[in-house]
């Protein structure tokens, strides 16, 4: 991995992330939101687009929903150019949201016109375009991951999420635009979202041991369920901001992780709580 | 003035419907419970009724029956291939073209090329002690990758290896045998086209279900613990008519 990412730093080259699952509710806006700001943290230009037409949330957990003029579907159309579509994050300075319409169905997404906002982006010179994909293995999905060089699995520790997880990667295998050109492979990771080590230790959820066992992808980290992350996503800053929060600190790690740093999991072991915390009562 | 007529020679793709009893009574039967009440299941597809693979055949054989029931379904026979001479005068009456010994091979040919898992081919190994099977000089088909839920491989005439894990959701097929070298969670059959010497193999056995020359076996109630998640393998043991799918833990160090 450290290998690849010094070679993008000597020579710039636009890398797409998708952020994909199968299966809904399982954290990829929110993944998709802290990733992006996490690189976005770091120095690196970063254009993070929600592929999620019709239902579109990015905006809301990254706080511009009322900033909204344009969206992806207009510039596609031509009815608005990117730089007027993409929002400036209010957090980060190299942050740019490009927003799903809310009006459109999937189907205005054409591949053609991804593949040419993806270009623009590239010629105005970002580092990182990460693609927000939605739930399922229709045709919004597929064109978020179409185009992607590496992609970031979300799975839930738990049996659907990880079969659809699995049938997401089959996908990636055939569908990509790397697959069907016969290039290097779609680069995948896998980061396992909402995990409980209380619940693991007790033996009602999968290790991320097993997870990892059963789609074979390497993992880039391991998010604890948490509060935080439901309440960063109302007040609409992403989670990595929340200070002193685990599940902010887990995305860091994936961050530091991704771009070639060693880190050790964190939050994976559950401490039973202590005598002293136990008389006292702890937070 | 163009001519009224023109002869032309061509070719045709048809269907071909394999009888293995020439029984009205028992085809209709055997329809019924394939296709349901499904009537026009077909959508009057050019069909050979084909006849070499009948074990016995009757002193008369009442064609135009056969033809109103194939047609029931949507098919339209065109032409019968297989049959002993004396009935080709009366398939002959029924509107029947009797196929010469050339065009029923070009048609078994691509019988092969376009049904892949489905039962033993006309000429298949079948014949009691199988030779070598000689389909398998194709050679090993070797895939590199774990194949994904959802995901269909088929290694057509020859082995099949498979150097990651086969998903929950995934299929694996081959004519020959199966090497599974990571997880099997999958489904995996093997001799797909009637090859009952082929076997799977995986170093760690846990698949969804199983089949070698079309005899096959779940696992609802779980795999046995003596082989679950360990190094197993499956085969056809057994006399000819009675073989069963046994599976067998195998040594490995």
């Amino acid at each position: 991995m450290t290998e690849h990412n010094n070679q993008i730093r000597e020579n710039p080259v636009t890398r797409i992330i998708v952020v994909t699952s199968g299966k809904g509710g399982v954290g990829k806006t929110t993944t998709s939101a802290s990733f992006a700001s996490g690189l976005a943290l770091r120095g690196f230009k970063t254009a993070v687009i929600d592929f999620d037409v019709g239902l579109r949330n990015l905006d809301l957990i990254m706080g511009c929903e009322r900033r909204v003029v344009y969206d992806f579907v207009n510039v596609i159309h031509g009815e608005a150019n990117l730089n007027q579509a993409l929002i400036k994050d209010k957090h980060c300075e190299n942050l740019f949201v490009l927003p799903a319409s809310q009006t459109r169905d999937k189907d205005a997404l054409t591949e053609e016109g991804v593949e040419k906002v993806l270009k623009d982006l590239e010629h105005m010179g970002f580092d990182y375009i990460i693609c927000d994909s939605p739930a399922g293995i229709e045709h919004g999905a597929i064109m978020a991951l179409t185009f992607a060089d590496e992609a970031l699995v979300v799975t839930n520790p738990e049996v659907s999420s990880i079969r659809d997880s699995d049938r997401i990667l089959g996908i990636l295998q055939s569908k990509s635009r790397r697959a069907r050109d016969g290039q290097e492979a779609v680069k995948e990771h896998l980061i396992v979202t909402r995990y409980s080590a209380k619940r693991v230790e007790e033996g009602e959820m999968l290790s991320y041991k097993d997870v990892q066992e059963l789609l074979r992808v390497p993992l880039l980290g391991v998010i604890p369920e948490s509060e935080t992350v439901l309440q960063a996503s109302n007040s609409g800053a992403p989670v990595i901001h929340s200070k002193e929060s685990e599940a902010a600190e887990a995305y860091q790690d994936v961050v530091a992780r991704f771009l070639g740093e060693e880190r050790e999991m964190r939050f994976v072991n559950y401490e039973k709580p202590g005598l002293l915390k136990r008389i006292f009562g702890g937070a | 003035m163009a001519k009224p007529i023109e002869f032309k020679a061509g070719s045709l793709t048809a269907m071909s419907a394999v009888l293995r009893e020439i029984d009205n009574v028992r085809l209709s039967d055997a329809l019924q419970v394939m296709l349901g009440g499904m009537g026009e299941f077909f959508a009057g597809e050019a069909t050979i009724i084909d006849v070499s693979q009948a074990r016995n055949f009757p002193d008369k054989a009442d064609w135009a029956g056969t033809l109103s029931l194939l047609r029931r379904y949507g098919l339209q026979p065109v032409a019968l291939r297989g049959a002993p001479e004396h009935l080709h005068a009366s398939a002959r009456k029924a509107g029947l073209a009797i196929l010469t010994e050339q065009a029923a091979r070009l048609q078994a040919e691509s019988d092969i090329a376009s049904a892949p898992a489905a039962e033993p081919l006309p000429e298949p190994v079948s014949t009691a002690p199988a030779p070598q099977a000689a389909p398998m000089a194709a050679g090993t088909m070797v895939v590199d990758r774990t194949i994904r839920s959802g995901q269909q491989i088929y290694a057509k005439g020859s082995d099949l290896v498979i150097l990651g894990a086969v998903s929950n959701g995934a299929e694996v097929i081959a004519d020959g045998s199966i090497h599974c070298y990571g997880p099997l969670r999958g489904r995996a059959l093997a001799g797909a086209s009637g090859n009952k010497k082929a076997r799977i193999y995986s170093s760690n056995f846990g698949p969804e279900l199983i089949a070698v020359a079309g005899v096959y076996r779940t696992f609802e109630k779980g795999i046995p613990a003596q082989i679950a998640g360990k190094p197993a393998q499956a085969l056809l043991r057994g006399e000819d008519d009675k073989q069963a799918l046994v599976l067998e833990p195998i040594q490995l160090d």
